[in-house]
C-alpha cells in the first residue's frame, strides 16, 4: 500500500537523511517495476490481479496494460469492481441507466421507489464498445491483451469455459454472441465435452432460455487486442440489476450509437478464488506455460501515483467523459422510441404540461435544437425555455428547475412543471463526488 | 501546410521522388503563416488529387487543395464486422499527426480511427450517423470519415495501394 500523505515526506526525509540521494526506493521501484516488467519484451505471458475494487482504476490499469505491453504479449489481469453501472463507449447513460437510484442519499426520489439495499453504485463508461452491465463483488471481470493477429472474439470466452467446466460448470457454454452461457435444459444429451460451443442440456426450440453469466466487450489498437468479460459467480444483487437497467426516459429517447441487448442472467455459483485460481491456470496453459513458473502480480491504489495511470483515471472519471461522449440523441415528451415503448419500462409516469411539445437535440453533450410549442401556454413563455436550454451543455445541469425558472417562483408554471420532468428523465449524476 | 503539398503536386509532374526533397521542408514554426494564403497561388495545378496513401493502422487518405480525405481501409472495414457506430470528430477540432480522431464500433469492439495528418478537421461525414453501414460498403469511397486541412507532412509509415496490399497479405 502507498504509504499515507502524513508518512510519506517523513520518510523521505528520513532516507535523504540516510542514504542522501532522495530517491525513495521500496515503494517508487515497485511502481517503476510495474510499467517495467509489463513493457519487457523477454515477459511473453503475463498475469496480473487486482486488489482494488475501484472500477474506474481498475479500467484504467486494464487500458495501461493494452498500451504498454510488448506486441507479442498475451497478459491476463483478474479485477472485481464494487457496485457500478458499466456502459459501453457509445451508449447513452439516460437511455440504459436509471440514474436517479444510483445515490439514494442524494436524491429525492429514493422515497418513491423500493429502497436499493446496497448504497451508491458508480456510474461508468467503458473505452471498449457493447452494452450495459452491472458490477458487484459477485463478479470477477476477467481480461486479456494479445496480438491483435491472432485475435478471435471468442478464444478467450472459450477459455473461460475451459476454466469452468474444469471447476465442474458442465452447462457452460460460448453463445453465437460470444457471451457465457449456461444451458438450463433438464436432459441430458451427448455432446463433445472439448466443443466450447455445446453442452449436453443445450435445448435447440423452446425451453427455458439460457442464463448469461458472462459478457464480452473488445478495445482493438493497431498491434494488441483487448478482451474482457464479466463472470457472475455469486453477486447478492441480480434480483434489483433490472431496476437499475430500466431507464424512465426509455420511451422518451431516440438514439444514435449502440443499445444494449437484456439477456436473463444467472450466477454460477462459485467463490471468486477458486474462479480466480482455475482461470490463472487455464490462461498459463493457453499460453504454453505452467502455472507455478509464471508470477501472479497484484496491482492496485499505489499505481495512482504512476503519471499515465493517474491521467487515464482522471480523464475516465470526468462530466465529458461520462455524458459528452454520448452519440447524438433526440429527446421528445411524447414516445419515440417505440421499440421502448411496447417493453417493460420502469413506469414511474411524471406528467409533463398538456397541450405542449417539446423535442430536444443533444449532439456532443449539448443541446443543439430545442423546439417547444403549443396551445396552452404563450410565445414568450415557450421564449424564455428556449433561450434557457439551447446550447447548453447538458452535463453542467444540475437542476433543471433551478435552470429553467432562474430559481424563482414566479418562473411560470409550464417551465416549472418541464422542468419537473426533465428532472426525473435527464438527471446529471455527479461523478466526481461520488 | 497546403503550400507546401500544391508545390508537391505540381513537382510531381515531373518526378515522384521530389516528395522528400528537403529543400521543400518547412520550419514548424513557419506553417501557421503558410497556411494563410497558398492554395489560390497553384490553383491550375493542385487540383489534382495525390495518389492514395495507407498507413499501418489501416487507414486511408488522399490530400487535395492541402484538405486530406482520411477512412478506413476495405481490408479493416472486412475484418471489423458489421459496423454500428462511427464516432465522428468535431468540426473544427485541431489535430496532430498520430491523434485518435475517432472510434469505430462492431460487434462490442470499439477501435480508434488514427489520423496520420495533423492539422485542422473541416467537415466530417454525417451521413455515417444515420447509416454506419456504409462504411462495410463503400469503405474507400461514400464511407470517408473526415476531411483535414492538412499542416505538416505525414507522419509515420506510409504505403502505396500495391504496397498496403503486400502488407496486408502478411498480416
Amino acid at each position: 500500500m502507498a504509504p499515507s500523505r502524513g508518512l510519506q515526506p517523513l520518510q523521505t526525509a528520513l532516507r535523504r537523511l540516510l542514504d542522501g540521494s532522495g530517491s525513495i526506493p521500496g515503494v517508487r521501484r515497485t511502481f517503476s517495476s510495474f510499467s517495467e516488467t509489463l513493457a519487457d519484451q523477454a515477459n511473453k505471458v503475463q498475469r496480473y490481479i487486482s486488489h482494488s475494487n475501484d472500477p474506474y482504476l481498475n479500467l484504467t490499469i486494464e487500458d495501461h496494460i493494452l498500451r504498454n505491453s510488448p506486441p507479442d504479449a498475451a497478459v491476463l489481469f483478474l479485477y472485481t469492481n464494487r457496485p457500478c453501472v458499466v456502459i459501453g463507449r457509445n451508449q447513452n447513460p439516460w437511455l440504459e441507466v436509471n440514474l436517479s437510484i444510483l445515490n439514494p442519499a442524494k436524491t429525492q426520489q429514493a422515497k418513491d421507489t423500493e429502497p436499493p439495499a446496497i448504497g451508491s453504485v458508480d456510474l461508468v463508461r467503458r473505452r471498449s464498445g457493447g452494452g450495459t452491465v452491472f458490477h458487484d463483488e459477485g463478479n470477477v471481470n476477467w481480461s486479456i491483451t494479445s496480438p491483435r493477429g491472432d485475435f478471435t472474439r471468442d478464444k478467450h470466452a472459450e477459455m473461460v469455459v475451459r476454466a469452468l467446466r474444469k471447476l465442474g460448470i458442465d452447462r457452460a457454454r460460448v453463445n453465437e454472441r460470444h457471451d457465457i452461457v449456461l444451458d438450463q435444459g433438464h436432459s441430458r444429451s451427448n455432446s463433445d465435452p472439448l466443443d466450447t460451443h455445446r453442452t449436453p442440456y443445450m435445448i435447440d426450440q423452446g425451453g427455458p432460455r439460457p442464463l448469461k453469466v458472462s459478457g464480452s466487450a473488445y478495445k482493438l489498437t493497431r498491434a494488441r487486442a483487448l478482451h474482457h468479460g464479466t463472470c457472475l459467480l455469486a453477486s447478492p444483487n441480480l434480483h434489483i440489476i433490472p431496476d437499475y437497467l430500466h431507464s424512465p426516459a426509455r420511451p422518451y429517447l431516440k438514439a444514435k450509437g449502440v443499445e444494449s441487448v437484456s439477456s436473463p442472467v444467472g450466477n454460477i455459483g462459485l467463490q471468486n478464488e477458486i474462479f480466480q485460481k482455475y482461470v490463472l491456470e487455464e490462461f498459463a496453459i493457453m499460453y504454453g506455460q505452467t502455472g507455478k513458473q509464471l508470477d501472479i502480480k497484484s496491482v492496485g491504489e499505489e499505481y495512482l501515483k504512476l503519471p499515465e495511470i493517474r491521467k487515464g483515471y482522471e480523464e475516465i472519471r470526468t462530466a465529458d467523459w461520462m455524458y459528452s461522449q454520448t452519440p447524438q440523441f433526440s429527446l421528445s415528451n411524447s414516445k419515440i422510441n417505440e421499440e421502448a415503448s411496447q417493453k417493460k419500462t420502469l413506469t414511474r409516469e411524471v406528467k409533463f404540461p398538456d397541450g405542449i411539445d417539446m423535442h430536444l437535440t443533444v449532439h456532443h453533450g449539448i443541446i443543439k435544437e430545442c423546439d417547444i410549442h403549443g396551445p396552452h401556454a404563450t410565445t414568450a413563455e415557450f421564449q424564455n425555455i428556449q433561450s434557457r436550454l439551447l446550447h447548453r451543455k447538458v452535463q453542467d445541469i444540475r437542476d433543471w428547475h433551478s435552470l429553467l425558472t432562474g430559481g424563482s417562483p414566479s418562473g411560470g408554471r409550464t417551465a416549472s412543471e418541464i422542468a419537473h420532468w426533465l428532472n426525473e428523465i435527464m438527471p446529471v449524476v455527479d461523478i466526481a463526488e461520488r | 501546410m497546403a503550400a507546401r503539398l500544391s508545390i508537391v503536386r505540381a513537382a510531381r509532374q515531373f518526378t515522384s521522388s521530389v516528395i522528400h526533397r528537403p529543400s521543400l521542408i518547412v520550419p514548424a514554426s513557419c506553417q501557421r503563416w503558410q497556411g494563410a494564403t497558398p492554395s489560390r497561388l497553384f490553383s491550375g495545378t493542385s487540383a489534382v488529387a495525390s495518389d492514395k496513401k495507407y498507413t499501418p493502422d489501416h487507414e486511408w487518405f488522399t490530400t487535395t487543395n492541402g484538405t486530406a480525405t482520411l477512412g478506413i481501409s476495405s481490408y479493416a472495414a472486412k475484418a471489423l464486422g458489421d459496423v454500428v457506430y462511427i464516432e465522428l470528430p468535431e468540426v473544427g477540432l485541431e489535430i496532430s499527426a498520430g491523434d485518435a480522431i475517432g472510434a469505430v464500433e462492431s460487434v462490442k469492439s470499439a477501435s480508434d480511427i488514427l489520423t496520420p495528418v495533423g492539422g485542422k478537421v473541416v467537415e466530417v461525414n454525417t451521413k455515417l450517423e444515420e447509416k454506419p453501414s456504409t462504411v462495410n460498403q463503400d469503405p474507400e469511397g461514400e464511407g470517408w470519415i473526415a476531411k483535414i486541412e492538412v499542416q505538416g507532412e505525414a507522419e509515420g509509415e506510409t504505403m502505396s495501394a500495391e504496397e498496403y496490399k503486400k502488407f496486408t497479405e502478411e498480416q
